[in-house]
């Protein structure tokens, strides 16, 4: 349970949750979003609709992955590398993901 | 820390933080499943049952005397909850000019914010992009709410049945927020989803991005399988009959649709074209299957073909947001349904409150203070506005800007008498009587003010959909008087002392 606390290791370990749920949330949903979309084998026009539909799920689980994790910096991380290695599938292959 | 205590704990907070700005949309957003009936409540001129519309053709020679050199016209026929034209233009590098024409006499209608003011608020709050994503934030952290309510909720099934209106305050509170919660799940998760899905592309950029190297106007047209011809710099030849083309795109459709969005671009270039969305209430899905004409010869140009699996699930999920389709005993269940999320978030905030109330705690004036200034303050502004509707006179230059000014001056007003420390304790009591003295006037005010719409006349048509207004007018000025009555004989006796539960205090 979050409760107003008077030990500030607790204020700074929700502090860092709303960040992870926020920041590392949108930047989850960004990243799968652009990885679906180029690797969905489907059109162009369906891999980036059904990628995009899909973004608000992923945001919406990230943020209670953020409150659900062991620790604040855990949830940091994982969030972390999560949008990383998706970045990397979908910012590498370059001109792929524009075909049609 | 379990995962059911951590959960609690993020419901709570993203719960109660988004608490009023979530039930200013849901609130809106209900009103919003009546909105055109809304609209022609507001319009008294369009309340007897019109005769025989205007055609398409002679809305065309309204807008051509007014904007003959618009960069587009567009038109909508009258439909069955909308017995009115729509029509408006939007000249080169202009703002969009909108009109409503009566149906049959091709009048502009007194100028009213109508039904729309509120399916504006429920979405953008009258701000534009900004507002847009503040209601997206909201929309976020209410499935955050919803699925963490879900996961430290054991007993679903239980709680469904369980309500104990003269147990503690806080057990009924709880009672009351889980049976409200259980019961819209779907709909409330739903909702939730598809509204986000709206305005997608809006919030998400990332496929366009790389899949269409950030090209959105590519995209659209893709998606969208949309088509247009450039002007070619000449005057335009005498153009063919409208109506002649409407009927020829219902024989290309060839299932019955009708007509919906009427469009020509560049009316004044050789290149005009006329394009005519499909109207269909009879789906979920509207694909609005445009077909585009020569305006000059009456040459078929163009046919939509169906949207890909992708745009039309989007489509789907719009659709199912939007409720236009199903008629109105669908609509009605969306308005009923949206105000059990509005109760819910009462229940919750309530909740809050009896909690804090036996512990003591930070913020407990200002939730109060939030709750006088929104629950209470955003109702009785709208009923304000429809009373502003209704005695403005219908000439008065800039009409419908004093109907938004009434509910901004009631809102603000009671934001105003929520701050200050006056009859604190008879608030609620206070604000439901005011509720009930508005919400009951309205009916009779109509009767000086709206002879040929008021109920006794509405009802003896058997004219349902303008009555309705006025009997959930009634309704609610009904409920508002017996809570209020019930509210000071509760008051009367001295409280009982809180009882502070050891089970679920999230």
């Amino acid at each position: 349970m979050i409760s107003v606390s008077n030990s500030t290791g607790a204020a700074a370990g929700i502090a860092l949750r709303l960040v992870a749920a926020a920041v590392g949330g949108y930047g989850l949903a960004y990243t799968a979003t652009a990885f679906l979309s180029v690797w969905l084998p489907l059109a162009r026009t369906d891999r980036v609709m059904f990628a995009s539909l899909a973004s608000f799920a992923v945001y919406t689980g990230a943020i209670l992955y953020a409150f659900a994790a062991r620790s604040p910096w855990r949830a940091c991380w994982v969030l972390s590398a999560l949008c990383g290695v998706l970045a990397l599938g979908a910012f590498l292959p370059g001109g792929f993901g524009a075909r049609p | 820390m379990s995962l059911r205590q951590s959960m609690a704990g993020l419901h709570t907070w993203a719960g109660l933080l988004v608490s009023w700005l979530l039930f200013t949309i849901l609130f809106a957003g209900s009103l919003a499943c009546f909105d055109k009936e809304l609209t022609r409540w507001m319009q008294p001129s369009l309340h007897p049952p019109a005769g025989q519309p205007l055609s398409a053709d002679q809305v065309r020679d309204w807008l051509h005397t007014r904007a003959p050199d618009a960069h587009a016209w567009w038109m909508r026929p009258p439909g069955p909850r909308e017995p009115w034209w729509r029509a408006g233009w939007e000249p080169d590098g202009g703002e969009f000019q909108a009109f409503q024409l009566h149906a049959v006499t091709g009048e502009p209608l007194p100028k009213s914010v109508g039904g729309d003011f509120f399916f504006t608020l429920h979405y953008d709050l009258h701000a534009g992009l900004n507002g847009m994503y503040v209601v997206a934030a909201a929309a976020i952290l209410m499935l955050v709410a919803l699925i963490s309510g879900v996961i430290i909720h054991r007993r679903i099934f239980q709680d469904f049945f369980t309500l104990r209106p003269q147990a503690t305050r806080q057990r009924a509170w709880l009672d009351a927020h889980n049976v409200l919660g259980v019961l819209g799940l779907p709909f409330h998760l739903l909702m939730a989803y598809t509204g986000l899905a709206i305005f997608v592309i809006t919030y998400m950029q990332a496929g366009i991005r790389v899949a269409y190297q950030g090209d959105a106007v590519r995209f659209d047209t893709e998606v969208q399988r949309s088509w247009e011809r450039e002007d070619i710099g000449q005057p335009a030849p005498p153009p063919v009959s409208l109506d002649g083309l409407i009927v020829q795109a219902q024989r290309t459709w060839g299932d019955g649709g009708t007509a919906g969005w009427i469009s020509v671009h560049h009316p004044a270039d050789a290149a005009a074209v006329v394009s005519i969305r499909r109207r269909d209430d009879s789906r979920i899905t509207d694909d609005q299957r445009t077909v585009s004409f020569d305006a000059a010869s009456g040459a078929l140009l163009h046919v939509q073909p169906p949207y890909d699996p992708g745009y039309r699930t989007f489509a789907w999920m719009t659709g199912l947001h939007m409720a236009q389709y199903g008629g109105q005993w669908v609509r009605g269940l969306y308005l009923l349904l949206g105000l059990a999320g509005c109760l819910m978030l009462v229940s919750g905030v309530q909740l809050w409150l009896a909690k804090r109330e036996a512990r003591g705690g930070l913020g407990l004036g200002l939730v109060r203070g939030l709750n006088a200034a929104v629950l209470g303050g955003l109702p009785l502004a709208s009923l304000a506005l429809l009373w502003a509707n209704r005695l403005l006179p219908s000439g008065l230059p800039g009409r419908e800007h004093w109907e938004v000014r009434a509910f901004l001056f009631t809102w603000t007003a009671s934001i105003v008498w929520a701050a200050l420390p006056l009859r604190r304790d008879r608030r609620t009591r206070d604000q439901l009587l005011l509720g009930a003295l508005l919400a009951l006037g309205l009916p009779l005010l109509s009767v000086v003010r709206a002879p040929q719409g008021h109920l006794g006349v509405s009802l003896a048509r058997g004219d349902w959909a303008l009555a309705g207004v006025d009997l959930v007018l009634l309704a609610t000025g009904a409920v508002c008087a017996l809570l209020s009555r019930r509210l000071g004989r509760v008051q009367a006796p001295a409280p009982t002392p809180p009882q502070r539960l050891a089970e679920e205090s999230a």
